[in-house]
């Protein structure tokens, strides 16, 4: 993968043409993604909310396999512990425990607040979005910390079934994401992910703490800190199942 | 008789006039009431016309075609091939004067700040024009130009609470015929008005992008139609029941019973006021006639002793009343005509912002005075006026001359 990588950036930075510096947009979304979740992935995350009168840390179990499939498990604290979402390509499905009972997601939720943080259902399920529906390009560099830094807009391709005006990417030359600003399609930023530190996890270097800002909502935030993480493993073929949703092997 | 007549008219007349202040009262309060009844009447029925047309016109039209079921789970899975054979015939009839076909799904419609249900309908949009003012009362933007049109058009209030804007993208998700969600892109190309609840329920496209999206082939989910006359309507609805059977085939009082509710609701309630004021008018009749025959009982005494008949005595009083009810129906009338006339492009609700809306109303009244209540109403109050005053009449004729002369 990291040759790869390299070798597209080299070859991109000494071409003039838009369409190679494109490409390389593309693979550079494309290896941030890869460098998030890789083949598939397992991790324990803690997510904070903050609001201006409280604030509510959870701690989450999530496993995801090839871009379709993820299975996200709460542990604690206690009242939350056993609430899950499991996401495939045919949907997405909550499961609470204290109803035992598994509840497919109507489309009118899926824009609804996840667990009461700033990220929506529609995060959780749509997030190879980026990859797919949109047109990448490059457009600006910065050189932090002995890393090249890309700044990448991504634009919707037309009729793709996206409501934003356009989001902007940061990357890392070695593939970890940097941050995700949302803007509307007037150009107004809406909300915004930042990453605020970057660490290793699961031997890569990885995206450990970002948060989440919506713009109009100030003193509002969710931040995301991964605590361990292990990529590329063989996820067992019943993970993503609704039975292992309502009865957890895993 | 006519001799009579010719003898006791001009007689009434002048009595009338003899208390002018008494009788200009009692005009008064005959003229009065009966503006109010006629003015009410007026008033309630355009109320009930503009809630009907209101419905009817918004999208429900007179009568509405469904699959089976479509009523209650309004999705792609319930739909309807587009008519064929007898039903087509019946449609394209000189029966039906429009139809249009729809499809028509719960869907969910996003932008940027905003996830919202609503109704997606993909229109035709000529024959739509036909039956729905909807496409009229385009505000920004345009109307759909054809069925493939890939444009959407949004209600008002809806645009403002999903923050987007004409040339703006949003984002349509709904199931498709096998209950795959399905999603896509549109451009707002129209905003329209209407209430306030039509802006936020009903989103329209071309009917061949809606059939795509929710993988309808060439089916549809309902067909709106009007007859040529309402009152063909129920002929219409049993030939078009006889004609598809396995079909939902209602008209617009059931599909839309709030409109049919306030209908017949408003014609109880005009009867009600008229009997209300029909009661206090007579009790100022009657008391003033009463009076007029009391004060006179010495003169018609007078004229017994000269050989006038109880008879014609009371012919005498109740033309009198007649005269008097019927200058009083004139007044009102004419003061109705002059009220209603005052308003020449109808009464603007608008001062009432959006609390007309609740009862169904459109912005606009458009008040008008139907012969047939008029004739009928002026006809209730002058008779049964009369009727009411023919007691007085009778005390009047019942005077013994002797004792009537002899009183002081």
């Amino acid at each position: 993968m990291r040759p790869y990588m390299t070798a597209a950036v080299v070859t991109a930075s000494l071409m003039i043409t838009s369409q190679a510096i494109a490409a390389n947009a593309d693979a550079l979304v494309r290896a941030a993604f890869n460098n998030w979740r890789g083949q598939s992935s397992q991790t324990k995350v803690t997510m904070l909310v903050h609001r201006p009168d409280w604030e509510r840390r959870m701690t989450i179990k999530a496993y995801t396999r090839g871009n379709d499939d993820a299975l996200v498990r709460f542990t604690a604290p206690a009242e939350d512990a056993g609430n899950a979402t499991l996401k495939t390509a045919d949907g997405t499905w909550i499961f609470n425990p204290k109803l035992n009972q598994v509840v497919k997601l109507p489309p009118s939720m899926l824009a609804q607040s996840w667990m009461g943080s700033d990220f929506s259902y529609n995060d959780l399920s749509k997030s190879e979005e980026l990859l797919t529906d949109y047109t990448h390009k490059i457009v600006g560099q910065k050189t932090v910390a002995g890393h090249i830094v890309y700044t990448i807009d991504a634009i919707p391709k037309p009729g793709a079934p996206v409501v934003w005006g356009m989001l902007e990417v940061k990357v890392r030359d070695d593939g970890v994401m940097l941050g995700e600003t949302y803007f509307d399609q007037n150009m107004n930023m809406v909300r915004r992910m930042t990453t605020d530190k970057v660490g290793i996890i699961g031997g890569r270097p990885y995206p450990v703490i970002m948060t989440m800002h919506p713009a109009d909502k100030p003193g509002r935030w969710t931040r995301i800190e991964t605590l361990a993480g292990r990529f590329n493993i063989s996820p067992p073929l019943y993970l993503f199942t609704l039975s292992n949703l309502q009865n957890p092997r895993h | 008789m006519t001799g009579t007549i010719r003898l006791l008219l001009p007689l009434s007349w002048r009595n009338l006039w003899r208390n002018p202040r008494r009788t200009v009262i009692t005009v008064l309060v005959v003229g009065v009431g009966l503006w109010s009844i006629l003015i009410f009447a007026v008033l309630l029925n355009a109320w009930s016309q503009s809630s009907r047309d209101t419905t009817v016109s918004l999208m429900t039209g007179e009568a509405e075609i469904h699959a089976k079921g479509y009523l209650d789970d309004p999705t792609a899975a319930h739909r309807l091939r587009m008519p064929s054979g007898r039903l087509a015939q019946i449609l394209g009839s000189r029966q039906t004067a429009a139809w249009s076909p729809r499809v028509r799904v719960s869907a969910i419609v996003q932008s940027e700040y905003k996830t919202l249900p609503i109704t997606f309908v993909g229109v035709s949009p000529t024959r739509e024009r036909m039956i729905s003012d909807l496409p009229r009362d385009i505000v920004a933007g345009h109307y759909l130009s054809g069925p493939n049109d890939q444009g959407i058009v949004l209600g008002q209030d809806l645009v403002r609470r999903l923050k987007t804007a004409i040339g703006r993208r949003v984002v349509i998700m709904a199931q498709d015929a096998t209950g795959q969600l399905r999603e896509r892109a549109f451009q707002v190309i129209g905003i329209y008005r209407a209430s306030q609840t039509a802006e936020d329920e009903f989103t329209f496209t071309g009917i061949h992008v809606a059939q795509a999206l929710v993988r309808a082939g060439s089916d549809v989910s309902e067909i709106a139609l009007d007859a040529r006359t309402r009152n063909e309507l129920p002929r219409l609805i049993t030939a078009l029941k006889a004609a598809a059977p396995d079909l939902d085939i209602q008209s617009w009082e059931t599909l839309a019973p709030l409109a049919y509710a306030v209908s017949t609701f408003f014609n109880s309630f005009i009867l009600l006021w008229l009997w209300v004021m029909f009661a206090l008018m007579a009790i100022g009749i009657v008391n003033s006639q009463l009076m007029a025959v009391i004060e006179r009982v010495h003169e018609f005494g007078l004229l017994q002793a000269l050989g006038m008949q109880p008879r014609l005595i009371l012919c005498e009083v109740a033309i009198e009343s007649v005269l008097l009810i019927g200058v009083g129906v004139i007044v009102g009338i004419a003061a109705a005509i002059v009220s209603v006339a005052a308003f020449p492009n109808g009464i603007d609700l608008g001062f009432l912002g959006r609390g007309a809306e609740l009862v169904g109303a459109g912005r606009i009244l458009h008040p008008k005075l139907a012969m047939g209540d008029l004739v009928l109403y002026s006809g209730i109050v002058w008779i049964a006026g009369v009727v009411a005053t023919l007691w007085p009449a009778r005390r009047a004729a019942k005077v013994s001359p002797v004792e009537a002369m002899g009183r002081n």
